[in-house]
């Protein structure tokens, strides 16, 4: 009887038969393996599972609480549905890079010390690397590569914290680290960092809103929910309470905000809300109460489901009509109805409307900034709400959907297929079914719970807020038309200094290392010409020298004679060398070898 | 169901939203004790991100879709 099975095994271990199987048993296989590990996961007790044993440490696989399990729950949720939504995908690589992604997404949610950790932090990181490159286009290659440089950067910074952490502490248990000012918390800094990129948290969050709409439609859906809500996971176990994040979340909720008004791209938009929705979470954990940590797991998991829709309507358009960018999109509501309507129910979740999931998570966050009396901190929360419902929830529908000049429309699409459509249906109904019954999230929440999410003072404060911003989106429609240009992020530090840099090597340092290489070779070469004949060699070295010497005086018959001399040596170099008898040779390694054996046997008794 | 309905619904549920917090209004902080406070900031919130976020677009952040090229 297996005492626990890892849930992020049945998908790394199911993903390795996924080549073997063909057809419909092939897809039939795919969708069981989220149901078995929800199974799993449903069947699962707390406690601490599979310990084994590395050098004097201790790695454990299988940390089982509230929290950890929560997040399991929520993410192999969402497999199963991303999996439906990229059913109809034949290459077998992209379901093998989603499901070691899963799995390795898993091994972090349960991982109990630092090292295991850290392995499945960098399976995810290049399990996801595959999800962008099998679009196969230029910029998906480069994006993807740009992606993994920061991952890699961002996994030393963890495995730096990790060492340092390891070498103050003695310890690799995973739990929460100290936090202060000083030379002394570097460990607790880095580990940070490394956990603030995964969390895609400005200014560290570019490679997100860069790699992400390059991804294939498929594997987009998948990397929305997995390294941003597992580096949540990661932020709520290792720093809770750490104050700073109250500041980056807030700036982090409007700067998502304020670039996916300037974007031309659907599902870059999308990203940049994903970023805009991580803020309320790192607010959340920030602020560090049973409430606010509450709110920051009950969004990740909102979160999870509605970006996943968002994506998948996105995505839809995309695959239908080979199209992202708002300025070639309009008018498609009379050929993709269905797809609309399914994209606003997760519009209205992530807007936060009443009935809907992101309602019941998202006020808790900004109840709880209110109820530190962080007037700012509020007010950036509730921008960033009028913000996304603004981006998400108006003005990609509208360019998408609706807003043509021309009477034409301008891409001739169909509703995507069946599998698609029925994946959206699935995402669509949990949001909604959290948001009419948030008692089902509340309940499994870690904290004990004392919030209502429907009160009378919440449901008017909210529409209040999003009814005026239609009205506002409203009157300045004409102003969010797509245009036809990208904008700069952080990004351009690494793509622009990365290409100086690598001219620099390419040019004036490699043109440097020719001119060493050079001279190294030349003095070289003169050894090489001087044991052709060392002898001749040594003259021709004096007399040379001996000319240069003599040269002011000429003419001068001692130079003439010198000077032909050299010349006529230099011609026949390197002429007859002077042979000796081998039995010379023979001699001259008899006596070195004498030396040596006198040097061996007196060394310590003459001399020392 | 025309555009004019979907107006008219919008109106009565703009009406409908304030008057309700005349009725009912209790809050934390004096912002959130000011009757329709979210209604306005609501409104002027999403001007303003309008505004400032093109701002910034066009005076500094967004470049032709080949720079990076």
């Amino acid at each position: 009887m297996i005492e626990w099975l890892h849930p992020g095994l049945i998908f790394i271990l199911g993903a390795l038969l996924i080549p073997v199987l063909k057809g419909k048993w092939k897809q039939i296989y795919l969708l069981l393996l989220p149901i078995a590990a929800l199974i799993d996961l449903l069947y699962m007790s707390k406690g601490v599972f599979w310990r084994l044993p590395l050098l004097e440490y201790e790695l454990v696989f299988g940390r089982v609480d509230q929290l950890s399990l929560v997040f399991g729950y929520v993410f192999v949720i969402a497999a199963f549905c991303m999996t439906l939504y990229a059913l109809h995908v034949k290459e077998d690589g992209q379901h093998v890079s989603a499901f070691l992604y899963v799995g390795s997404t898993l091994g972090v949610v349960f991982a109990g010390d630092l090292f295991t950790l850290y392995l499945f932090w960098e399976v995810m990181a290049f399990s996801s690397l595959f999800l962008i490159w099998y679009r196969k286009t230029k910029a998906s290659s480069e994006a993807g590569f740009r992606y993994i440089m920061v991952h890699i950067f961002g996994g030393i910074c963890l495995l730096a914290g990790i060492i340092l952490h390891l070498q103050n502490t003695g310890s690799i248990a995973f739990d929460s680290f100290n936090w202060g000012t000083g030379w002394g918390y570097l460990s607790s800094y880095f580990i940070f960092l490394g956990f603030l990129i995964n969390a895609a948290v400005p200014p560290l969050h570019a490679w997100l809103s860069d790699a992400y709409p390059e991804a294939t439609v498929t594997g987009a859906v998948f990397l929305t929910a997995f390294t941003t809500k597992s580096a949540i996971y990661v932020l709520i176990r290792g720093f809770p309470g750490v104050e700073l994040l109250i500041w980056l979340g807030a700036i982090m909720a409007i700067y998502g905000v304020i670039f996916a008004v300037l974007e031309n791209d659907a599902r870059r938009l999308l990203a940049y809300s994903i970023i805009g929705q991580g803020g309320y979470m790192i607010a959340g954990i920030g602020i560090g109460t049973a409430m606010a940590i509450n709110g920051s797991i009950a969004h990740a998991l909102c979160c999870a489901l509605y970006m996943a829709l968002l994506f998948m309507g996105a995505g839809a358009v995309l695959e239908m009509t080979g199209r992202s960018k708002f300025s070639e999109l309009g008018g498609l509501y009379k050929y993709m109805p269905l797809t609309f309507w399914l994209y606003m129910i997760g519009a209205f979740s992530i807007s936060g409307f009443p009935l809907f999931s992101g309602f019941v998570s998202k006020t808790m966050v900004v109840e709880s900034a209110a109820l530190m009396h962080q007037p700012l901190v509020w007010l950036l929360l509730e921008g960033a709400a009028i913000g996304t419902f603004l981006v998400a929830g108006l003005k990609l529908p509208y360019l998408t959907w609706f807003a043509r000049k021309d009477k034409r429309p301008i891409a001739e699409a169909r509703e995507p297929p069946k599998n698609m459509l029925a994946a959206m249906g699935i995402t669509a109904f949990l949001c909604i079914f959290i948001g009419v019954y948030p008692q089902a999230l509340y309940g499994i929440l870690p904290y004990s719970l004392d919030y209502a999410p429907y009160t009378a003072t919440h449901i008017i404060g909210m529409s209040q807020l999003l009814l005026f911003t239609f009205v506002a989106f409203w009157m300045l429609r004409g102003m969010l038309h797509g245009e036809r240009t990208i904008t700069l992020d952080t990004d351009w530090f690494y793509r622009i200094w990365g290409r100086k840099f690598i001219w620099f090597c390419e040019k004036p340092l490699l043109n440097f290392a020719d001119s060493v290489d050079d001279k190294v070779r030349r003095i070289a070469d003169s050894f090489v010409w001087f044991s052709k004949n060392p002898s001749v060699a040594s003259r021709i070295m004096l007399l040379t020298a001996s000319t240069v010497l003599l040269k002011p005086f000429n003419p001068n018959p001692v130079y003439m004679r010198y000077a032909q001399d050299l010349e006529e040596l230099r011609r026949l170099y390197p002429g007859e060398v002077h042979r000796v008898a081998i039995g010379s040779g023979v001699l001259l390694v008899l006596l070195f070898f004498t030396l040596y054996l006198v040097i061996y046997l007196t060394y310590g008794v003459l001399w020392v | 169901m025309g555009r004019k309905h979907l107006f008219g619904i919008l109106y009565v549920c703009l009406t409908v939203s304030v008057l309700a917090e005349v009725v009912n209004f209790h809050g934390h902080d004096l912002w959130q004790t000011i009757p329709g406070f979210s209604a306005l900031y609501g409104f002027i919130g999403c001007i303003f991100i309008i505004a400032a976020s093109k701002a910034l677009g066009h005076y500094w952040l967004q470049k032709e879709e080949d720079y990076y090229d």
